[in-house]
């Protein structure tokens, strides 16, 4: 009867437009942070690499094989770099300043070996356990991450030998053997190695850093060290800044790392942008539907007045209102979800046709999104109803 | 529930000399089960008691207490307490919703103390004469039959006092005699008093004081 009383002449044109407005910022807004999170996330674990790393060179022309520009960094150029504001890190990749030899040495395995070139880098651009990746002196063996090109290149070698190919898991089971020695080959030291891990994007075998400083030290053929080539880590959704700044310094990347890290900005950049006009919209439209309850409670300042002056509470009068749009804004709130599920089947088939694979789960940070919206609204939703109702008992 | 009015003046009407025997400016206690007519002329300040005795306004100087406690102190839950079981008002607009029918007017009220079942409502609608009217918007009622509803309405919970600002101005004799016996039959059965205000001289009731302005 009360509501009967507070809801019955209603104008309610405005209150449909802002819960048109308010379904469709909701929806917006859960699908765009779902597809912010799942393309950020994608490409994550694909590489042992960190996410939005690339490995950078400077390119080579005709001017450098005259010496008339340096191939190799400077500490101010790295410095420099590391300055960018979409620049999270950037650390030299060492490379070893000694020989190095890589074979088989598992009894069931032919005998392959190669003179080969190790590098080591900083193990935070790396997506690997710190307790597998690193090694002291004195330990049994040393960890190694390969090229996966190596191995297609060992598995070619095994098909020509008349033994079958390897797998990843197997060739992480195989014994392999490293040969450190000096310039003149006086000096030699063996180390069993174990492969724990595959990479696209690096052409040389990983090794961890105290094994390069060791073999550096040990066998160094006293040349200085020249970095040729950095690590950068860009920053989520600035992949474009990235590649601006290695076209300016006349640098270049592995073409699948750019086109990943671009791909993953522009779309990161678009769904930013999605995320923005649903964000504003859910504003607009919430701030709509509570202007709406001022405007009936202004329509209705005669009831909520004599309901008082009879002996209703206003604490009851105002529940009446807050109710009512907690409701309305929860239906709004279960349609926009419902109708995220009924976009999101569709979504992810596109981008399965399209071949790219993300996670198909629910992100929790979208339905957080939601509360958070949902939240906030009731709470001005119920200030604004008991500011209104008070102002009248 | 005893009444005492400690010196009220309300702003308005500061500017104006008041006699000994008026309700303004003086000390006066109304004591729970008296009944009490005030009697005064229009303009000066009837409704004016009446809705500053109800704590709707409370632009006046003094102070009026209920049991002793001044009513300015009341929080906006003791008052809806008082209203619903202590203090009981007919005001001189009515205050009826007009686009509810006299069912739901009543039941709105009622059911805040379940004071009466919906056939001992329809019995006091009966004596009242306006049974046919059970349905039918009160906008759409007379001014006598509105005031019938609103007099049915201010009894349909507990009460100490009963407040009625000119609760008879548009009632024929035969309707005014009705709903004074139901006010005094409910008044009497509460252990309640009732406070009316009027503008009317000829009044047949025994009141047991009668108040001035």
């Amino acid at each position: 009867m009360l509501k009967n009383l507070l809801f019955k002449n209603q104008d309610k044109k405005q209150l449909i437009i802002a819960m048109v407005g308010a379904f469709l910022g909701i929806t917006f807004l859960i699908t765009s942070i779902h597809y912010l999170i799942r393309i950020n996330d994608f490409g994550k674990g694909a590489d042992i690499l960190g996410p939005n790393t690339i490995i950078v060179q400077k390119r080579v022309s005709n001017s450098s094989l005259l010496k008339l520009t340096r191939t190799d960094f400077s500490t101010s150029e790295l410095e420099k770099i590391k300055l960018k504001p979409f620049i999270q890190d950037v650390k030299p990749v060492i490379a070893n300043n000694f020989n190095v030899s890589f074979e088989t040495a598992d009894p069931l395995i032919p005998r392959f070996r190669s003179d080969v070139f190790i590098q080591t880098v900083d193990p935070k651009f790396m997506d690997v356990k710190s307790t597998a990746w690193k090694w002291n002196e004195g330990d049994q063996f040393v960890p190694i991450i390969m090229p996966r090109d190596f191995l297609v290149m060992l598995n070619t070698f095994m098909s020509a030998s008349g033994i079958p190919q390897i797998s990843d898991n197997l060739a992480m089971a195989i014994k392999f053997k490293f040969t450190l020695s000096n310039e003149k080959n006086t000096q030699k030291e063996w180390f069993d190695t174990r492969i724990i891990g595959f990479t696209n994007e690096i052409a040389s075998l990983l090794v961890p850093e105290n094994f390069m400083s060791y073999g550096n030290t040990k066998f160094s053929n006293g040349k200085e060290q020249k970095i040729t080539q950095i690590m950068i880590s860009g920053k989520e959704g600035e992949f474009g800044l990235v590649e601006d700044l290695l076209t300016k310094r006349g640098l270049s990347s592995k073409n699948a790392q750019m086109v990943v890290g671009k791909l993953k900005s522009i779309i990161g950049t678009l769904l930013m942008l999605i995320l923005g006009i649903s964000t504003i919209a859910v504003f607009v439209s919430g701030l709509v539907l509570i202007q709406y309850m001022q405007l009936l409670i202004s329509r209705n300042i005669y009831e909520i007045k004599t309901l008082i002056h009879i002996g209703y509470h206003p604490k009851n009068i105002l529940f009446k209102f807050f109710f009512y749009f907690a409701s309305i804004f929860g239906l709004i709130a279960s349609l926009g979800v419902a109708f995220f599920f009924f976009i999101k089947h569709y979504i992810d088939g596109i981008l399965d046709t399209g071949g790219i694979h993300i996670d198909k789960g629910i992100t929790p940070g979208s339905l957080l999104a939601l509360l958070i919206a949902y939240t906030l609204f009731i709470s001005i939703n119920y200030f604004t109803a008991k500011k209104n109702v008070h102002k009248l008992s | 529930m005893k009444i005492t009015l400690e010196n009220i003046i309300p702003y308005p009407l500061a500017t104006t000399k008041y006699g000994t025997g008026s309700v303004w400016g003086n000390f006066i206690e109304l004591n729970q089960g008296q009944q009490i007519i005030l009697n005064a002329s229009s303009g000066k300040g009837k409704s004016t008691f009446t809705t500053t005795l109800m704590g709707i306004r409370n632009d006046y100087e003094g102070s009026i207490l209920y049991d002793g406690i001044n009513i300015k102190t009341f929080t906006s839950t003791d008052w809806s307490k008082i209203r619903s079981s202590k203090m009981a008002a007919v005001y001189q607009d009515l205050q009826l919703f007009p686009q509810l029918t006299v069912k739901e007017n009543l039941l709105l009220k009622n059911r805040l103390t379940d004071r009466y079942t919906e056939t001992e409502l329809i019995q006091h609608v009966e004596k009242l004469k306006i049974d046919t009217k059970w349905n039918h918007q009160c906008g759409k009622l007379s001014m006598g039959q509105q005031q019938r509803v609103a007099i049915i309405r201010a009894i349909a919970q507990p009460y100490d006092w009963l407040i009625m600002d000119e609760p008879f101005s548009h009632l024929d004799l035969e309707n005014k005699t009705n709903c004074m016996d139901l006010i005094h039959n409910n008044t009497i059965e509460q252990g309640a008093g009732f406070i009316l205000t009027t503008l009317d001289n000829n009044h047949t009731h025994n009141y047991d004081q009668e108040l001035k302005l």
